[in-house]
């Protein structure tokens, strides 16, 4: 009797964990009550944008799940989500986490505007790619709660460019015979050349040693495609409206307007990883998003809850399948090939550095992308100038 | 200032009612009670920002500093002052601020001195006799001034582009009747970075945004000009045609010395809002190409909001601000615009 007894409760427990109940993981990884109170979020989706819908559909299930949790969502214009959350931070306000990418975080610790996360994420991050934990660590200690890798990679339209290239000369080649490419015409996007043709940035002392590497190289190789039809703009809008319209054959852009090439070219669109040079592969910026904790956050454990609960293997499936982010989880799978082609971007980019000499990096380098591909300097002039104001602006 | 309060206060007391009086409060404090309100306010909102401004201008304040438990910044004494006008700035790519503000000083004259003279010669002829649909076009005339700037650059921003813009193609418009091909019409208004005019080191976008707020300010001039023109008597004109004095004449005569007085306090605020014209410049052009059209009050913002450089964006605004006080004095000495109230 006694036997029967435990051998129904257990078949009981069995049908109940199956069933779902209040201790099974909501999206996975964190359980479904497990979030509380207030907690205001920041993030900086465009309006409309995938990863809005993704992030929306994702907030939807867990104010579901956790019906204790006040949750409030507020979008800022991505080019005044730092300025702003700094300020804010700063007095003691802003939100208790925010979404970006890893642009800001070395500043933001230095300023002791974030909280350390070591402690309350310990044991939580097993299935988290280190190169995404890594990316979200200033000084050893972590900041963040990863989530996304983000590396730029040629886009490619398969009617017009049926395979893409996969070497700089065969890209030259092509835009010879009249293929199309467009590139933004900034010192992010143009950042994956340098190391196909061997540069380097800053020693191991955060010193610019770009004018004496494959820097040049890689801005006389993009002068010539110029020279041969490749087109650069300053207006990324427009680049992307002329891929989008079937303009061009070609882009090199990020993950984050996957879904929005999705919608308009469809089946047509590829990835594929920016052309490999006479020096190794392209080496594109590779940078974390991640999910921060304001140092001055008024419900800590709820906004880390919430992180994991965004962040744990079904948000970011969820990410993948709607916006075409690549998980740094390593137990998502991502299926669609497009995405796949981000991740392998990203597994050969630059990872961003967090110190304080790469914050002089955008000035000077911004300056000598424009003068030198619209003729007002050579490439050798424009990276010596552009090393030897990054050196002075880090006193080096 | 001090003894314009001084006689207020006397004539406060002479004018108090006698039963009014209490016994043991010297009317002066009344005064000063009935300013203490204001006065507090403004400490907060106004003096104290600027006296933590002038402070902050002496140190090196960035990001690290922000916090209100965060360290002090360090003092720098008169470092940042001396980096800006030498122009040691390595963090800002292209950063010259003579060259900034010599080319700020001639956005603002070159701007007002359009927007003065059409919304004058609007204003005379919507003025003319037997014009047809005058209030209407008054009406119509009045809608830059309402419509945000924001959305007025965004707009124009669209109709400069190189590809799709309505400049380009209307321009393309116009050559094909003259068997110009649209290719010699493909116009960077706002990238190209060679100025269209060799001798003048001014870039194409400096045109783009001179058109744009010429269109944007001329309708606040013409309002202006319209309500003089109304006051100026008839009988002046009458006197000048018996007296034989042509319609050139009589405008040069009579109608500009007449509309002085009403277009020059109009000019100087036109003045002032141009030089710091943030709007339009930051949305249309950018300040580009290679910051060739960056004006102070946007090299500010970016010091803030791109740089972090706190300090330096502080003292930057002590010398913007000491830019516009001498701009204003200088002004209305010329002028003499505020003589009445003096």
């Amino acid at each position: 009797m006694k036997l029967k007894a435990i051998a129904l409760l257990s078949i009981a427990l069995m049908v109940a964990a199956a069933c779902g109940g209040g201790t099974t993981p909501s999206t996975g990884g964190v359980a479904a009550g497990s979030i509380k109170g207030n907690i205001t979020l920041w993030h900086a989706y465009g309006t409309g944008s995938s990863e809005e819908a993704a992030l929306t559909q994702l907030i939807d299930k867990i104010k579901k799940d956790n019906p204790d949790a006040k949750i409030t969502v507020l979008q800022i214009p991505f080019d005044q989500v730092f300025n702003k959350f700094q300020t804010e931070a700063a007095t003691g306000g802003g939100p208790d986490l925010f979404t970006a990418p890893n642009d800001e975080l070395g500043n933001e610790v230095r300023a002791n505007l974030l909280l350390a996360l070591d402690a309350k994420l310990a044991g939580k991050l097993g299935n988290v790619a280190q190169l995404g934990i890594d990316g979200l660590k200033v000084d050893g200690k972590l900041y963040g709660v990863p989530m996304l890798f983000k590396a730029v990679a040629l886009y490619y339209n398969k009617d017009k460019v049926p395979t893409p290239p996969k070497t700089t000369d065969e890209l030259m080649t092509m835009l010879k015979a009249g293929k199309t490419l467009v590139q933004n015409e900034n010192a992010y996007h143009m950042f994956g050349w340098s190391t196909a043709f061997g540069g380097q940035l800053m020693d191991g002392s955060g010193k610019c040693v770009a004018d004496t590497t494959g820097w040049i190289d890689a801005f006389t190789y993009n002068l010539a495609l110029k020279t041969v039809g490749g087109k650069f703009e300053t207006d990324g809008g427009r680049a992307d409206t002329s891929f989008r319209q079937g303009q061009v054959d070609m882009i090199i852009n990020g993950p984050w307007v996957l879904g929005d090439y999705k919608k308009d070219l469809g089946a047509k669109l590829g990835v594929a990883p920016i052309p490999a040079g006479p020096k190794g592969k392209a080496g594109p910026l590779t940078g974390v998003d991640g999910w921060y904790i304001n140092q001055s956050a008024k419900n800590v454990d709820g906004a880390i809850a919430l992180a994991l609960a965004l962040t744990d293997a079904a948000g970011q499936k969820v990410y993948a399948d709607v916006a075409g982010d690549v998980p740094v989880r390593t137990d998502v799978t991502v299926t669609d090939p497009l995405v796949k082609s981000f991740s392998d971007a990203s597994a050969t980019g630059f990872a961003r550095p967090q110190t304080a000499e790469f914050g002089n990096y955008w000035g000077p380098f911004g300056d000598a992308v424009t003068k030198i591909m619209e003729g007002k300097a050579d490439a050798k002039t424009g990276i010596t100038e552009a090393c030897a104001a990054m050196n002075k602006a880090n006193k080096k | 200032m001090a003894s314009v309060v001084g006689a207020s206060i006397d004539q406060a007391k002479l004018d108090q009612p006698a039963g009014s009086r209490r016994a043991g409060r010297p009317p002066w404090l009344t005064a000063y009670l009935f300013i203490l309100p204001a006065f507090i306010v403004m400490t907060f909102i106004t003096y104290w920002p600027i006296l933590f401004q002038f402070w902050m201008s002496f140190t090196d304040y960035g990001l690290r500093n922000l916090r209100l438990d965060a360290p002090a910044p360090n003092l720098v004494g008169f470092q940042n002052f001396i980096d800006l006008i030498t122009n040691n700035m390595p963090q800002i790519a292209n950063f010259n601020f003579w060259g900034m503000l010599g080319f700020n000083l001639f956005w603002t004259a070159s701007n007002v001195v359009f927007h003065v003279s059409v919304g004058i010669l609007i204003a005379v002829l919507l003025n003319s006799k037997g014009l047809w649909f005058r209030g209407f076009y008054r009406a119509i005339f009045i809608l830059p001034i309402v419509i945000p700037t924001l959305v007025v650059a965004t707009v124009w921003k669209n109709m400069f582009d190189a590809d799709y813009g309505a400049i380009n193609q209307g321009l393309a418009a116009v050559g094909g009747l003259f068997g110009i091909t649209p290719d010699h019409f493909h116009i960077r208004w706002i990238d190209q970075i060679d100025p269209p005019i060799s001798w003048l080191p001014l870039p194409l976008s400096y045109f783009a945004l001179l058109i744009t707020n010429i269109w944007l300010g001329w309708p606040f001039m013409t309002i202006v000009a319209t309500g003089a023109l109304q006051s100026i008597s008839k009988e002046y004109y009458e006197a000048a045609s018996i007296d034989g004095a042509s319609g050139v004449q009589q405008f040069w005569r009579i109608t500009l010395p007449l509309l002085r007085p009403a277009m020059i306090p109009a000019a100087m605020y036109g003045l002032i809002v141009t030089f710091n014209l943030f709007n339009l410049i930051y949305m249309v052009s950018g300040g580009g190409p290679l910051r060739q059209t960056e004006i102070l009050i946007t090299t500010a913002f970016r010091l803030v909001n791109e740089n972090r450089l706190y300090g330096v964006a502080a003292a930057f605004g002590i010398y913007t601000m000491l830019i516009l006080l001498i701009l204003t004095i200088l002004t209305n000495r010329i002028t003499k615009a505020t003589e009445s109230y003096v």
